[in-house]
């Protein structure tokens, strides 16, 4: 190598060098340079719309694709408008968010969860409150109930596009073979639960490395025990954790496992791995949200006569206990907001607000999701499956969102790990509801 | 260089053994070596096969069960899937100008620390060290809001200086046990000649570590290939992200789309696996140059 | 001599651009999270300044304990571990036939990512039809454990995949080494009368002394802030029998928002490596430095 060659490539690197020392300097005069576009809002002039979501074109085909449509049809109408996407899976897309959020940069229109997870979004005023749209266009499409669970402090800062309930799937072919009933009552579960067993089928799929999977079943238990609101004011603290209902429901949790009701190692599992416990008929039945319907009618890579076998039920009533069977576990999955600091908040609240509307015409029949919109089951063509479960949407006395969603974030973490430990027996149900008290305690 | 591999011993004489012990013991050695080789091998074949499974034989069948008819189309999905050859192109260009300046960066540290005098010289080295202590995820808000006050995010520049900065350190660490060993005689004898240092460093030093520095290129590399957690945080446009994305395309909300994500990791691991073998005989070659100087 | 090994000039010029670089990217972050750990801090609007409220915390955290516990075990069994990757770094570095083919495919599993290794040994260690437990009732164990879901075993199990992760780096670095050993040594010794054993413990462990004890460095450190595997394989249960530092310090940052104790916990996780390698810095000092001659 030639002094030439090596001084002009230490040159290089002082330039660089020089590049990065400006860091230290710089930092200040950027201001809040937010945003990260250059479209200035003029109305008429060109508008990129930043629209962050978790719909892979990979893994969520029919999603990705029911967005794009809808994206190129609000572009077709508003020819100034662009919607830039950025897609993100599940795990990151949270993270990403909070990393965003941190320097104030969220993306002009995103996805939420609801309650517990937006909390903290809206108090920071990063969500932009969206009531204007619920009382426009949009009043009185969404199923009653809904829109609630996004609202802090009587503002909305989010519209929800997906309504989840939670039935116990199970495999019609094995209750057949050993002459089992649809159990109505508890006691019936739990003989069903007992028969199988017997006969070495596992009578539960069931995947607690995630940990929500085995909050369901706590949160079925607590309800039919306690009533719906037992839990609710648990959490909220008008109640407690400590009321015997439900120490009894993680007692109950319990007995289950010592009766091996559920499938062998569950508790190192993922949903996937125990999920496929019940799609390779390994295990008799599931309880999972109206989500995974597809999987179980319109799915191609999974065999007919698999699909054929699937039925559902509610989660039956306890004899004694203060719980309707047509209270659900489930409610509105993820939600739009829209960026408080966006520069293009009106153009953002448009596009929401047409979105939600689009989506929730054709979620369902395109992509399988049931919107949290109003759908008409008359008027659409759907899997028996899918129209009996919108039938006992359309029934439901109550729906209680996932714990973990209510929860704030960190207690929300305590919760699942005390599912685990629950469903472990590394806890009491005692001690399980003391740690739950401890932790809302102090998040507040 | 044929001057060193002229003075090998051929290969036979290190375990021919004295007695017929000996043998037995290389023979065993075989099999073990031979064994362990079969074993390494087999996650290649696994991942292999499982991107040939759908998503209920992934589950249903033993790992390394042939799926009755193999998906193919997972292969296809993959590649049509828009942006694979976009992203492919990214991964190598982040990788190769990444590895290129941290290895050279690396060994002018290395080299000034270790082969130079002067005042301040442990300080630095302790600086880098704790480089290396770290845990990237709690970096990411500070980085973040820096690149954003630098007006470098979602631009290339943030994940290839992230690279080069977060693997500097173990690089370093990894340079200094060699360059501790290299003899004194080396400099003494460049000096008289009058070398400078420059020439010193690039004529001498580097061809002399050539073998490490192989093996740190190496190891770079495999790092910043596989890494995601820097390209999803600072980069949001497609034109920019690299081929660990291509595996979260086959993440969904509910639902994941294994096959697909195993024919991705499939692709993807094939450019490393061949570069790998052609800079793994590098470090080979790198004893020979090393050698004729020492 | 020293005149030209000590120009400042060329001193700047080689160490500034890393330094600097490092400056920006590693310690600007550094001190930032040491900041955020003294805040009450969600990771949205304004921190509230609370002292060292979030370090005592931390000090009194027994989860945060459990999984230092843990991770220091890791780190031990990485540092032993080490003895295993020198030894076949020792037989492939010697005149074996085909050594450069055995250690080519000895290195595959590094190549690839964590995600790929993870869903592999969750298929080793599925509870019925893994390959562990197909093979453990193969030899007739009626009932083997679900390995990752009992509290007592998930460590242990996470540990293999983790040091199987790194015998690559490990034994690629010492190859590295032991090939730069110059074999005009080993034939002095050859003619001396050394045996393979000899010349290996006498000759060549002592040259590569520096590159072992960097590794030592390097493996206590990368375990005491191992996260991949973990996180995929687990994510630190059942019930925290799993949790390491860096997992706990995720958990809390990231899907607690908990972000001043979150940097907490990264602070003190970094200071714990500090001391540690300080130690390990202490313990393997020698007075000199053993050169190739």
């Amino acid at each position: 190598m030639t002094k030439k060659t090596v001084t002009s490539m230490l040159l290089l690197m002082l330039a660089l060098t020089v590049v990065l020392a400006g860091c230290g300097g710089k930092s200040n005069d950027g201001g809040q340079a937010a945003g990260g576009n250059e479209n200035a809002a003029d109305s008429g002039s060109k508008v990129t719309i930043n629209f962050m979501h978790l719909w892979p074109a990979g893994s969520s085909a029919q999603q990705n694709k029911l967005v794009n449509d809808i994206i190129a049809e609000y572009q077709n109408e508003h020819p100034n408008v662009t919607v830039k996407q950025e897609i993100l899976e599940n795990e990151q897309y949270k993270n990403k968010l909070k990393v965003i959020s941190a320097s104030n940069q969220l993306p002009d229109v995103g996805v939420t969860w609801a309650a517990g997870f937006l909390e903290p979004y809206a108090k920071g005023n990063l969500f932009a409150p969206l009531d204007d749209l619920l009382s426009g266009d949009l009043n009185g499409q969404f199923v009653s109930g809904t829109t609630e669970a996004y609202a802090i402090d009587k503002k909305t800062y989010a519209l929800p596009i997906e309504l989840n309930i939670s039935p116990i799937y199970y495999n019609k072919a094995i209750f057949e073979k050993y002459n089992l009933e649809v159990p109505q009552t508890y006691d019936q579960f739990l003989q069903v639960v007992q028969t199988l067993t017997e006969n070495g089928v596992a009578p539960i799929a069931l995947g607690n490395k995630d940990r929500w999977t085995g909050s369901l079943w706590y949160m079925y238990m607590a309800d039919r025990l306690g009533g719906a609101d037992t839990l609710k004011n648990a959490i909220n603290r008008t109640g407690t954790f400590e009321d015997p209902s439900l120490i009894q429901g993680a007692a109950e949790i319990q007995k289950l496992v010592d009766m091996n009701a559920f499938n062998k190692g569950f508790n190192g599992l993922s949903n996937d791995e125990g999920k496929s416990e019940f799609m390779n008929e390994q295990a008799a039945m599931y309880m999972m949200g109206t989500w995974e319907l597809p999987n179980f009618t319109t799915n191609p890579d999974i065999p007919q006569e698999f699909k054929d076998k699937v039925g559902f039920f509610k989660f039956p009533s306890v004899e004694g206990g203060k719980g309707d069977i047509n209270s659900w576990v489930g409610g509105p999955g993820v939600g739009l907001f829209v960026a408080e600091n966006s520069k293009v908040k009106d153009e953002a609240k448009a596009f929401v607000n047409y979105f939600v509307q689009k989506w929730g015409e054709k979620s369902v029949v395109d992509a399988g999701v049931i919107p949290a919109t109003k759908v008409d089951t008359a008027k659409v063509e759907l899997p028996q499956l899918y129209i009996d479960l919108l039938n006992e949407l359309n029934n439901a006395s109550n729906l209680t969102l996932f714990a973990d969603v209510q929860l704030k974030p960190d207690a929300a973490q305590t919760h699942l790990n005390m599912i685990q430990a629950l469903f472990g027996k590394a806890v009491t149900p005692e001690e399980f509801a003391k740690k739950h008290e401890e932790a809302i305690a102090e998040g507040n | 260089m044929k001057i060193v591999s002229a003075g090998r011993l051929p290969a036979e004489q290190s375990y021919e053994g004295k007695s017929g012990l000996g043998k037995i013991g290389v023979g065993l050695l075989y099999v073990v070596l031979v064994a362990v080789a079969c074993l390494q091998v087999l996650p290649l074949v696994w991942l292999f096969i499982f991107s040939l499974k759908n998503n209920q034989e992934v589950f249903n069948l033993p790992p390394f069960a042939l799926p009755p008819s193999p998906h193919w189309e997972n292969y296809a999905k993959v590649w049509t899937e828009g942006n694979i050859s976009l992203y492919f192109f990214n991964s190598v260009w982040v990788t190769v100008i990444s590895v290129v300046f941290t290895v050279l960066l690396a060994s002018f540290v290395t080299f000034a620390i270790t082969r130079m005098k002067w005042k301040g010289s442990k300080l630095v080295l302790g600086l880098f060290m704790i480089g290396l202590m770290i845990p990237i995820h709690s970096t990411l808000i500070p980085l973040f809001s820096m690149f954003l006050k630098l007006n470098l995010t979602d631009h290339p520049l943030s994940i290839i200086l992230s690279y080069i900065a977060f693997n500097l350190p173990i690089t370093i660490m990894i340079l200094l046990g060699f360059y501790y060993a290299l003899p004194r005689e080396v400099e003494e004898a460049s000096v008289i000649d009058g070398c400078s240092v420059n020439r010193m460093f690039f004529q001498i030093v580097l061809p002399m570590t050539s073998s490490v520095v192989a093996t740190t290129a190496i190891i770079n590399m495999i790092y910043n290939w596989n890494e995601f957690v820097f390209v999803n945080t600072f980069i949001s446009s497609d034109k920019f992200k690299t081929l660990t994305v291509g595996v979260q395309n086959f993440i969904g909300q509910y639902t994941t789309d294994w096959g697909a994500i195993g024919a991705t990791l499939m692709i993807s691991i094939l450019p490393i696996l061949i570069s790998f073998f052609i800079m793994s005989n590098r470090i080979v070659e790198g004893i020979a140059a090393g050698s004729v100087k020492g | 001599m020293d005149k030209v090994m000590s120009n400042k000039y060329v001193i700047a010029l080689y160490v500034l651009p890393a330094l600097l670089l490092i400056l920006a990217i590693i310690y600007v972050p550094i001190v930032l999270t040491g900041y955020y750990g003294l805040t009450e801090w969600n990771g949205i609007g304004a921190m509230k300044f609370t002292g060292f409220d979030n370090y005592a915390r931390v000090l009194q955290d027994n989860a945060f304990w459990q999984s230092a516990g843990h991770s220091l075990l890791l780190a031990v069994f990485s540092a032993v571990s080490l003895f295993g990757y020198l030894l076949v770094a020792l037989v492939l570095s010697g005149k074996v036939k085909g050594a450069n083919t055995f250690r080519k495919i000895y290195l595959i599993p590094m190549l690839l990512s964590s995600v790929a290794i993870a869903q592999l040994w969750l298929k080793v260690y599925h509870p019925t039809n893994g390959v562990l437990n197909s093979f453990l009732e193969s030899l007739g164990f009626s009932n083997p454990p679900a390995w990752l879901a009992e509290t007592s075993l998930v460590l242990g199990a996470l540990f293999i995949p983790i040091l199987w992760q790194y015998a690559g780096f490990y034994i690629l670095i010492y190859y590295a080494a032991l090939k730069n050993i110059p074999a005009s040594l080993e034939e002095a010794a050859k003619i001396d009368g050394a045996n393979a054993w000899q010349i290996a413990f006498r000759i060549k462990l002592p040259l590569i002394m520096e590159v072992i004890k960097v590794t030592i460095v390097l493996a206590v450190v990368g375990s005491l802030k191992y996260f991949d595997l973990i996180y995929v394989m687990t994510d630190g249960g059942p019930n925290g029998a799993s949790e390491v530092m860096a997992s706990y310090m995720y958990h809390q940052a990231f899907r607690g928002f908990d972000f001043g104790f979150g940097s907490a916990v990264g602070f003190v996780l970094l200071l714990i490596c500090l001391i540690i390698t300080w130690i390990i810095r202490k313990l393997t000092e020698s007075k000199d430095t053993i050169q190739y001659s």
